[in-house]
């Protein structure tokens, strides 16, 4: 192997990206949660296709048609998803993909000497081979994953995520494997969102920001903060869109506070091994929640709302004379004003069949009917103050909401609670998938109800949008609240270094 | 549709596709399509008339008022049965328990007027066995996470059992002579010479197309049905909802069993079975789609008059039960596959 690179143009999830992989080589892809990672991997694993750009493999041009010729080529992929058929046994999910349809390509003795021989590599020697992969646990399965690629002839091995679920004495096994490789004359490339391992394994870092190569550096000139510095964009070449988003801050509706607590989580656990969780959220007030993929900014989200139940702890919701509640389910939640607006905007959100009206209406109807029988007038008017404000644009509203665009399916989800009066507004990702125009629209919008005394709580995957929107900003890391940064004092780099972990804790959220 | 913002056109969902397909699709063809969407929507309200010159035309001596007024009394039977399947399909689920509760609904007339109990004690003892069939059908679906089909499957398992047990040897019954006359095409409604059914599902039309649109627990029937988990973020009462629309369903199908009871006036545990699958055909000859969320109780209205013109014109003309079926088969395959495709043309456009 000598050389690799890449580039691609057009897709918004990849954009020239480049990348370089020696031989005997380990190279560590690092970039926040939509940075392109991902997208690269299919790419180089022969899931996806590029729209441009070329593969260099041994000194000649390749084109990678299928999982199968990336294989042929001895690229060997783990996914970020732990793949595996849960009914079969180790030994059949380990030679998954191997067999013809017709017949076995291998004796039974030699996979099961073959099998034997990858789980020792990997430093599960005792494994039962026969046991059906659903008796086995998550960082057992991800090792069986990583079995099944290396049990095949490679040249490079790719790794996606494959060390989240191990502990520490199973991932210095798995990199001992990787270093033996390396000392073979093969490559490894992988990636991870604990920067002690990519410091620690990688011989050379690549880092991705919007789809494009930002840098790529040997690790010994490489360091911590350089490496988040990059990812988020501050100290290399600053994408002006960015500067240009993050510029102007919250206007006047910071300045209006302080109000009363609407919102009190009291010792929140998210998991048996996380840090319990203190905060208050008051009226008018924009919290925004960050955090890697899986770190428990969901979870805490879905825990506010009833959806579900914390470990230990308690959400309390604040009414105006001073009185608590307990959050105890979702219906509960509901009825103290705490609203929901989920993510999945077609599979929890919208009615598909139903009209923009009925979309809008159907929580309205538990307020506005009489004797079971609605009250569509009262609804109407409702609807037209909404559309007006959030510039909804719509041709009528009895229209299929289908036809709308996704920014505008996305008001009216948001118009279905606002019109709700709620005293907590808690969306999760709102503005994905939204375009620039309706985002600043949307923007406009939560800092008005913001004005109005609703506290909202933000939870995005783009840090821009948390600087731009929110007061403050709680970071989520291994299910923990690891960093509560007010928002005019801080930076993208700052909050990307509270989403790896880094010690940074304010303690302003306790008092 | 006239899009005054800028920011309509130029959606962020990364979706090149149908911007990119735009240009080739030209102006007339979206036209072409919508208008055909539009008419296949129509085309049971077109069918019924048609349907019904087609059976003037081949039927020698059918337009007589005896002859229409049969035709609408096998219509309302079919009406009335399938007013509840309707509104559980419409909420995502399916009653198969309609046939087993009109066979039983149908003993207990009989059996209980033979022993000179009351009628209007006996209607309230129909009334609550439907309303307990269709909440165990219900609640055991929502509870079990299981699909109605299944539940309300078993529900009819049950019913039907009991309906044999109870009707055990008894091949004696009696009904009410108005209650024959109810059903007869002879029947008189007070003055009127039009038997009472007719009036019955009229009025029955009439209340379950404004329950569906102008109740709160007609609108969450549709958001059920549409989404089930996007309804329950949305506060819907979804466990009340399948109660309601699956009670509804069984006092529906009691009330047929009680009119099927006056047309023969001895006791049948299995005078429903037809029903099984005439039920679902006349919903999804109508147009509501069995993907719950859409569709409405008018359209099944028209559904129930094609079926009952299809089976008398058929009939007519000389064909066998059989070939009814195969009709009715190649009808619903047929009108359920454009209403398909008006679904997908309504999301492109």
């Amino acid at each position: 192997m000598e050389d690799l690179s890449r580039s691609f143009g057009e897709t918004r999830a990849l954009n020239s990206a480049t990348l370089r992989v020696r031989p005997s080589e380990i190279h560590s892809l690092v970039g926040e949660n939509g940075s392109g990672k991902s997208t690269l991997i299919k790419i180089l694993s022969g899931v996806l296709r590029p729209d441009s750009g070329t593969l260099v493999w041994e000194g000649e041009a390749r084109q990678l048609g299928s999982p199968r010729s990336a294989q042929g080529m001895g690229i060997a992929t783990v996914f970020q998803e732990t793949l595996i058929v849960p009914e079969m046994t180790v030994r059949d999910n380990i030679y998954l993909g191997t067999d013809g349809l017709f017949r076995y390509r291998h004796r039974k003795g030699d996979e099961i000497a073959g099998a034997r021989q990858v789980l020792s590599d990997l430093g599960m020697d005792g494994l039962d081979l026969d046991r059906p992969m659903w008796t086995l646990s998550l960082a057992e399965r991800q090792l069986t994953t990583v079995a099944r690629a290396i049990i095949r002839p490679w040249q490079l091995l790719v790794l996606d995520e494959a060390t989240s679920a191990l502990d520490a004495q199973q991932r210095d096994r798995l990199f001992d494997y990787l270093r033996l490789a390396r000392s073979q004359g093969r490559s490894v490339l992988f990636t991870s969102h604990r920067m002690d391992e990519v410091l620690g394994l990688a011989d050379w870092i690549t880092v991705l920001r919007q789809g494009a190569t930002v840098a790529t550096m040997g690790a010994s000139e490489a360091s911590r903060g350089g490496i988040l510095g990059h990812m988020s964009g501050r100290e290399a070449h600053a994408d002006p869109a960015v500067v240009a988003e993050t510029g102007p801050r919250r206007g006047s509706a910071g300045q209006q506070r302080p109000q009363r607590p609407v919102l009190r989580v009291a010792e929140l656990t998210l998991r048996a091994a996380s840090k319990p969780i203190s905060v208050e959220v008051r009226a008018g007030e924009i919290l925004g929640l960050a955090g890697l993929e899986g770190q428990g900014q969901v979870g805490f989200v879905e825990c506010l709302c009833g959806l579900r139940r914390p470990v230990a702890g308690q959400v309390l919701a604040l009414g105006d004379n001073g009185e608590t509640h307990i959050v105890r389910s979702y219906r509960g939640a509901n009825r103290l004003g705490i609203r929901y607006v989920p993510r999945d905007r077609r599979y929890e959100g919208l009615f598909g069949p139903l009209s923009v009206f009925d979309n809008f209406a159907i929580t309205l109807w538990g307020d506005l009917s009489r004797l079971g029988l609605l009250r569509r007038q009262q609804a109407r008017k409702r609807f037209a103050g909404f559309a007006e404000s959030s510039r909804l644009v719509s041709a009528s509203p009895s229209r299929a909401i289908s036809v709308l665009s996704g920014g505008n399916q996305q008001k009216v989800l948001l118009g279905r609670w606002i019109a709700m009066r709620p005293r907590v507004l808690v969306v999760n990702d709102p503005l994905r998938g939204v375009d620039h125009n309706t985002k600043e629209e949307l923007y406009g919008l939560f800092r008005r109800l913001a004005a109005d005394g609703v506290a909202i709580i933000f939870l995005s995957t783009e840090i821009a949008e948390l600087l731009t929107l929110t007061d403050q900003i709680a970071v989520f890391h291994e299910g923990s609240l690891v960093a509560m940064l007010p928002t005019e004092m801080s930076s993208d780099t700052d909050v990307v270094a509270a989403m790896f972990g880094a010690d940074k804790h304010d303690g302003s959220a306790d008092d | 549709m006239t899009d005054p913002s800028p920011s309509a056109p130029a959606d962020g969902l990364p979706e090149p596709g149908p911007a990119a397909r735009q240009p080739t699709r030209g102006t007339s063809e979206i036209v072409t399509r919508f208008v055909a969407a539009n008419f296949t929507d129509a085309l049971p309200y077109i069918l019924v008339p048609v349907l019904f010159i087609l059976s003037v035309i081949f039927i020698p001596g059918y337009f007589s008022k005896l002859s229409i007024i049969s035709l609408l009394i096998l219509a309302s039977l079919l009406g009335l049965a399938s007013l509840g399947q309707t509104i559980t399909i419409i909420a995502g689920g399916i009653d198969l328990s309609i046939p087993a509760v009109i066979g039983l609904s149908d003993i207990v007339v009989t059996q209980l007027y033979y022993k000179h109990w009351s009628l209007p004690v006996i209607f309230l003892v129909i009334a609550g066995l439907a309303i307990l069939i269709g909440t165990i059908s219900a609640v055991s679906s929502v509870l079990l996470h299981v699909h109605s089909l299944i539940t309300s499957f078993g529900m009819s398992l049950v019913v039907s059992g009991v309906a044999l047990e109870w009707s055990n040897g008894a091949v004696n019954g009696a009904v009410p002579g108005w209650l024959t006359s109810s059903v007869s095409a002879i029947g008189h409604t007070g003055p009127i010479p039009i038997p009472a059914i007719i009036f019955v599902w009229a009025v029955a039309s009439v209340l379950a197309v404004a329950f569906l649109r102008l109740t709160r627990v007609g609108r969450e029937t549709y958001a059920l049905g549409a989404n089930p988990v996007a309804a329950r973020l949305a506060i819907v009462r979804s466990t009340w909802t399948l109660v309601v629309a699956f009670c509804i369903s069984a006092l529906c199908a009691a009330m047929v069993g009680v009119f099927f009871a006056g047309y023969s006036g001895i006791p049948d545990p299995t005078v429903g079975e037809p029903y099984f699958f005439l039920t679902i055909t006349a919903v999804l000859i109508g147009g509501t789609s069995l993907l719950g969320g859409r569709g409405g109780y008018q359209r099944t209205v028209m559904g129930a008059l094609i079926v009952a013109e299809l089976t008398t014109l058929l009939v007519g003309v000389g064909f066998s039960a059989s070939f009814q079926e195969l009709a009715l088969g190649i009808l619903v395959i047929a009108l359920t596959s454009t209403y398909g495709r008006e679904l997908k043309v309504a999301a492109k456009i």
